[in-house]
């Protein structure tokens, strides 16, 4: 047996090496050169097989679930284990656990932090197949004694969860969502570490994880990607997503090879909530706030039902839906140095947010359970941006409003069944999900003068402007009016399925789980926008402002004058259409170009094994996905003079695949600490709007952007080491390192003087082509630390006081061309930062909790990023660090009622952008602070 | 409390279901079904003041074209007839409109060759010289009409240089009755200017057989054009510059001829290698003064170059001095002075 167990081990290393040689591999390639490693990969899971039927027929399953005794509230993250067995399992999000025990009596260890340590006496000839209930409570414990109290369960929840998961991960749960002032899922995700996120309007959208931009990051409801309601990415705007929708966020750092394999920076999956008791539970808040810039109020509500109906509450539904209105605003300046330019933007913003979800699952009986998830966002954004652009060089300035609509909604819909069979666990899911964000207008309106200005360079944060007569509307006269609207749809069909077989080698338990996956995604966009420029006769802008939205504009820095009214001068122009004409070559050039339809079908399979090594957990696996897409849009054709040549229907296809070996190991040092370590693959596919084949070509400017069908995803090499130490019932000190290798980094190439197409009869002898391109590498190195826990260890009158940190540190090294690179010199290789890479990345946050009260202070810290690789160094666009703060407190006035307060950004932090260094900022945007004052309860 | 979480519900799903995210608030949707505009098809135009007649056009505004071929756009013709009236709403330079304008009549072309006229297409034209407004039939199929007026050629015709304005400014008023969804540009104005032939506008003559002039010439508009270039004196017969409305052409007959076929009826002609250009500054009211033309020249597979010269100009009696700088694209010239004759 001992020589078996030697064979089988050597070849699951030898497959690991194997994989560590090489990950991302072209379809031609795959049949030669991978064929031997799939041969001895396939003999060790052929091995490992055998094992696991020879042991199904000596194990049987016991099935429980454990709850907190005190409140009956399931414990998710509970450590099972069969003591002198070698095996141990956690419970899942409901509690509830399975194992395949040795069909004999034994004792079996619940531990959960912060509450005691449980043992009972299992007799599975006695069990008869029924759940277990194991009832822990909470109460001294060992390391830290301290006791959980109510308010710190969620905490204890998530700490559990994460300590005993088999990858890399962290987790938040809906109590310590609730702690932090965050409305949405992004700006939730900023407080774990190493998570960045971008704004949009001061308001978290896209999340940045381990120095890696968006699209290296996949984003899940209920462990299942969803499509981006956006046009050209794949990334989710997850402002769209209320954070009291959620039950909880994971975000996975290293993947299993269950796991989607897409995500290089990680893997985030918000999970919504189901029905725990049979005992109708309503829980509600209702908030009202203000914002201090736009002097108006905000409202959110929250309000959740969920029961578990029948005898033994075998049916369960819970149905959330949460509103928030928002009314915002920011004062914003932009400065375009290379043209000399200036635009003072006044944004006024609605914005709203509305969430249903539902869950209704039944438990046919302890084995056998079905589920159907729900969940409906649908996130609106009117905006108005009312703005200057001075043009010293052109003796104009330009007067414009903006008037634009925007929805956005994500439907998603999963149907799925668990099995729990007396020698292996069978799951299978099928998910519909949708994404739309629907534009139906987006009007803007500019008015132009003639006049002198001047930029002065005295200031840098806030240049001087001196244009007499800038504010007299008289003074302008129509440039262009445009009116638009646009709707990308993104939809999902998905079906998967993992089955789990049990196995045993010598004293040691194992799991050998394979699944498959298949998701066909359809992606589309379509635009109208239509120009108008006047024929003659309409009239100055005067006859058609309005009063100014606010009294001053960076504190009265600025004058704004009186804005223009869109809702004005759409009734002018439609009254007096004959004074205007359409400008078709713009309108067919934007639609031609923007618009596309995609088809993408993945297929999927894995195959991977958890096996119990004495303490230590090995999970190792192997991941294949193959990608096929194809693509339908325009090429655009603009001549020497400006003028449109032609518009030429292209389409393009691509297919590629992945084979991913995915190592990890979790050692635990002691009942407290863990040791972890992981080698995975991943990779990213490329955003829509770089392999989309649609392209530009501009002979009058001698350049051509063009889409890339063939581009190749990015893969990557993730190697992490981490240990993490938990105190007792809410607290966690880690610290880990971890290095990305990417390689097929994409970056923007400049191909000169190209001769056009790039394949087949060029019709263009001559031009620089501008493509998205694989070719280089990236290296990306860094390390997290976190600390949680109440100050009592350092003063026993610190106890109410506790303290939330963590700490990112990455740096990263890519290497692309060289922006100095020339038709003679064209492969010059150029060093910089990756984008979206921010050196610190950081939290802080010091919370005072005693009895019914409970305060809180928020720092959130991240470090200058590279945003955009602009065409010479001096023209990178970085965002500039920030740091804000936030507070929030809540008393208890009664066990059921609880009075909270949120106040956000109380340092007024601006958003600022700048191009080469530091001094020339190119984007100030400010929006002052605001909060929300509210009552929650729970029946 | 289940009445208590009702009522929670009801409000909450009020709440939500008349949430304002404020996408009608204020909203003006632009017109969904853009008409046809009938409108002026140029600002403006000018000739000599002793020419006879001018004209102006009445065209459609451009539409997507139904068929996809035109890319950025074509006239879509209407398909009903319908009246448009006219206005000379202004005029400076003389006292009575009938003093200058004598008579009226409106076309179209057919070809090249054919107007409506020649096939006896009556257009129903209405002007009175005295008021001034006019009115003509817009038929249905057709992308532009013409209405040309015959002018008292005399009126200003003098040996002085004039620098008041002479000029007469045409607006559309309306339109008659149509169930088409068309409607007509009342703000658009053409401008007919006057232009002396005392001043700069008018043709200029350059001396071939001056060696020194030909060479200076071939030197300042050989830098855009290989076939100048290349000249010889010989085989020109005839070199002039002409100034018009906004437009400046420089035009090599020469010796060689060809036989063009002028609408069926061959004649011989001598060769031309012609060179146009849009003025983009010109002190027209002025014996000297700067100029500036230029043009985009098409190289051909959608790529173009452009060509400026810029420079000053004097008069003096009938001779026309003007140095030009050229540059197009990296190339270019010094100053060079050419010397020309009415």
């Amino acid at each position: 047996m001992l020589l078996v167990c030697l064979r089988a081990y050597k070849y699951c290393f030898c497959f690991v090496n194997a994989g560590l040689r090489c990950v991302n591999f072209v379809r031609h390639r795959f049949a030669l050169k991978y064929k031997k490693m799939k041969s001895s990969f396939f003999s060790c899971l052929l091995l490992a097989l055998i094992f696991s039927v020879t042991a199904d027929a000596q194990q049987v399953l016991v099935k429980g679930r454990v709850h907190d005794k005190a409140t009956g509230e399931p414990l998710a993250g509970a450590t099972v284990s069969v003591l002198n067995a070698n095996l141990t399992t956690v419970t899942d999000l409901n509690g509830r656990f399975f194992m395949y025990m040795q069909a004999k009596t034994q004792q079996v260890q619940f531990t959960y932090l912060g509450y005691r340590d449980t043992t009972i006496q299992v007799d599975p000839a006695t069990i008869d197949g029924r759940e277990l209930r194991i009832e822990m409570t909470t109460g001294v414990v060992q390391l830290s004694g301290v006791v959980v109290t109510g308010f710190m369960k969620g905490q204890v929840k998530a700490l559990n969860q994460q300590k005993n998961a088999d990858n890399i991960k962290n987790v938040i749960s809906a109590d310590q969502i609730g702690r932090f002032p965050d409305p949405n899922a992004a700006e939730a995700l900023q407080r774990v570490p190493g998570v960045n996120i971008e704004r949009d309007q001061g308001e978290g959208r896209y999340v940045l994880v381990r120095g890696l931009a968006p699209q290296f990051t996949n984003i899940n409801i209920n462990g299942e990607q969803i499509p981006s309601p956006e046009a050209d990415v794949r990334f989710v705007a997850l402002d769209a997503v209320p954070s009291d929708q959620l039950a909880s966020i994971e975000v996975s750092k290293t993947l299993t090879p269950d796991m989607d394999g897409d995500a290089i920076g990680g893997s985030v999956n918000l999970i919504t909530r189901t029905a725990q008791s049979t005992k109708l539970q309503v829980s509600s808040s209702l908030a009202g706030g203000y914002n201090n810039l736009m002097k108006k109020g905000n409202v959110q509500g929250q309000l959740q039902f969920g029961q578990r109906f029948g005898q033994q509450g075998k049916t369960g539904l819970l149905v959330n839906s949460s509103y928030y209105h928002n009314d915002l605003g920011s004062d914003n300046l932009e400065r375009a140095f290379d043209d000399n330019e200036l635009e003072l933007r006044d944004y006024e913003l609605t914005r709203t947010r509305l969430g249903l979800s539902s869950t209704l699952d039944h438990r046919f009986n302890a084995n056998h359970e079905v589920y159907l998830r729900g969940l409906y966002n649908r996130f609106t954004d009117r905006e108005w941006r009312r703005r200057y652009v001075f043009k010293p060089e052109d003796d104009e300035i330009e007067k414009l409003t903006k008037d634009r609509f925007e929805a956005q909604s994500i439907t998603t819909i999963n149907l799925g069944a668990k099995h729990t069979f007396k020698s292996f666990f069978l799951n299978y899911e099928g998910q519909y999900s949708y994404g739309e964000q629907n534009t139906p207008y987006d009007n803007e309106i500019g008015f132009i003068a003639d006049l002198a200005s001047t930029i002065q360079a005295g200031d840098p944060k806030f240049p001087g402007i001196q244009a007499a007569g800038y504010t007299d509307n008289t003074n302008y006269e129509l440039d262009e009016a445009g009116f638009g609207n646009t709707l990308a749809k993104d939809r999902n069909l998905t079906a998967k399925f993992d089955l789990g077989i049990p196995y045993k080698i010598n004293k040691n338990n194992g799991l050998l789980k394979l699944g498959m996956k298949w998701r066909q995604k359809t992606k589309s966009f379509s635009i109208t926008q239509d120009y108008y420029s006047p024929i003659a006769g309409i009239p100055d802008l005067s006859n058609f402002d309005e009063d100014p939205i606010k009294s001053s504009f960076m504190k009265g820095r600025y004058e704004m004058g009186r804005p223009l009214s869109v809702a004005s001068f759409i009734r002018y122009f439609n009254a007096n259409p004959a004074e205007f004409e359409a400008e078709l070559e713009d309108k067919a050039i934007d639609e031609a170009l923007e618009a596309y339809d995609a088809e993408e079908n993945v297929y999927a399979a894995y195959l991977m094994t958890r096996q119990q090594l004495r303490k230590a957990v090995l999970v190792a696996g192997l991941r294949y996905e193959r990608t096929k897409v194809n693509y339908t849009s325009s090429d655009v054709v603009i001549d020497g003079a400006g003028d449109l040549q032609d518009i030429i229907p292209v389409s393009g296809s691509s297919v590629y695949d992945f084979l991913l070996p995915q190592v990890s190991l979790r050692y635990p040092l002691s009942a407290s600490t863990n040791l972890r370590a992981s080698a995975v693959f991943s990779y990213a596919r490329p955003n829509f709007g770089e392999i989309i084949p649609a392209q530009e070509i501009n002979q009058e400017d001698e350049e051509a952007t063009a889409g890339n069908p063939a581009l190749k995803p990015v893969s990557a090499f993730n190697g992490d080491l981490l240990a993490e130490h938990y105190f007792g019932n809410a607290g966690l000190l880690s610290g880990g390192f971890f290095y990305k290798r990417l390689t097929d980094f994409i970056y923007r190439r400049v191909l000169f003087n190209s001769p056009y197409p790039l394949t087949g009869t060029p019709y263009i002898n001559s031009i620089n082509v501008i493509q998205a391109q694989n070719g280089n590498d990236a290296d990306l190195l860094g390390f997290e630390l976190a600390f949680q826990h109440h100050l009592g260890f350092i003063s026993p009158g610190l106890k109410p006081f506790s303290l939330y940190l963590n700490y990112t540190y990455t740096n990263s090294e890519a290497r692309i061309q060289s922006r100095n690179a020339s038709a003679s010199d064209p492969n010059a290789i150029e060093k910089l930062r990756l984008p979206g890479q921010a050196s610190h990345v950081g939290n802080i946050s010091l919370a005072y909790e005693k009895k019914r009260f409970t305060a809180r202070a928020s720092l959130n810290f991240n470090g200058e990023y590279l945003s955009e690789i602009g065409g010479a160094p001096d023209e990178d666009v970085y965002v500039k660090d920030r740091l804000q703060l936030d507070f929030s407190a809540s008393m208890a006035l009664t066990a059921k009622w609880r009075l909270f307060v949120e106040t956000m950004n109380l340092t007024g932090q601006p958003f600022e952008v700048f191009m080469g260094d530091k001094t020339r900022l190119i984007q100030r945007e400010f929006y002052s602070w605001w909060g929300r004052l509210g009552v929650k309860f729970d029946f | 409390m289940k009445k208590f979480s009702i009522r929670i519900a009801t409000l909450f799903l009020a709440l939500s279901l008349f949430s304002c995210d404020k996408q009608k608030d204020g909203l003006e949707t632009p017109l969904a079904d853009f008409p046809q505009v009938i409108r002026l098809a140029d600002e403006g135009d000018g000739d000599l003041e002793d020419e006879d007649k001018f004209s102006f056009k009445i065209s459609l505004s451009d539409r997507k074209d139904p068929d996809g071929d035109e890319l950025g756009g074509k006239v879509v013709p209407l398909e009903q007839d319908v009246l448009v009236s006219f206005e000379v709403t202004g005029f400076e330079g003389f006292t009575q409109l009938s003093d200058f304008i004598l008579g009226a009549e409106a076309f179209y072309e057919i070809d090249d060759c054919i107007t409506s006229l020649d096939q006896g297409i009556d257009l129903n034209l209405t002007f009175d010289v005295n008021t001034g407004k006019g009115q003509v039939r817009f038929p249905a199929g057709i992308e532009e009409i013409e209405i040309e007026f015959e002018t008292d050629d005399g009126l200003f015709d003098d040996n002085d240089f004039n620098t008041d304005e002479r000029s007469i400014t045409i607006q559309l008023t309306g339109i008659g009755a149509t169930s088409e969804n068309v409607v007509v540009n009342t703000s658009g104005e053409f401008v007919y200017e006057v232009q002396d032939d005392e001043g700069i506008y008018g043709e200029w003559e350059l001396d071939v057989n001056d060696p020194v002039a030909f060479a200076r010439f071939k030197e300042l508009f050989g830098l855009i054009n290989e076939d100048i270039l290349s000249l010889d004196a010989s085989e020109v017969d005839e070199i002039t510059l002409v100034f018009e409305f906004e437009e400046v052409k420089a035009i090599v007959k020469l010796v060689e001829t060809e036989i063009v076929d002028d609408c069926g009826s061959p004649s011989v002609e001598n060769k031309e290698i012609e060179i146009e250009a849009e003025i983009e500054e010109l002190s027209d009211d002025a014996l000297s003064g700067d100029v500036e033309f230029g043009e985009l020249i098409e190289l051909g597979g959608g790529l173009f170059r452009e060509f400026v010269y810029k420079g000053v100009f004097s008069i003096t009696g009938s001779t026309l001095t003007i140095e030009l700088e050229g540059e197009y694209g990296d190339d270019s010239t010094d100053a060079i002075v050419l010397t020309l004759e009415k």
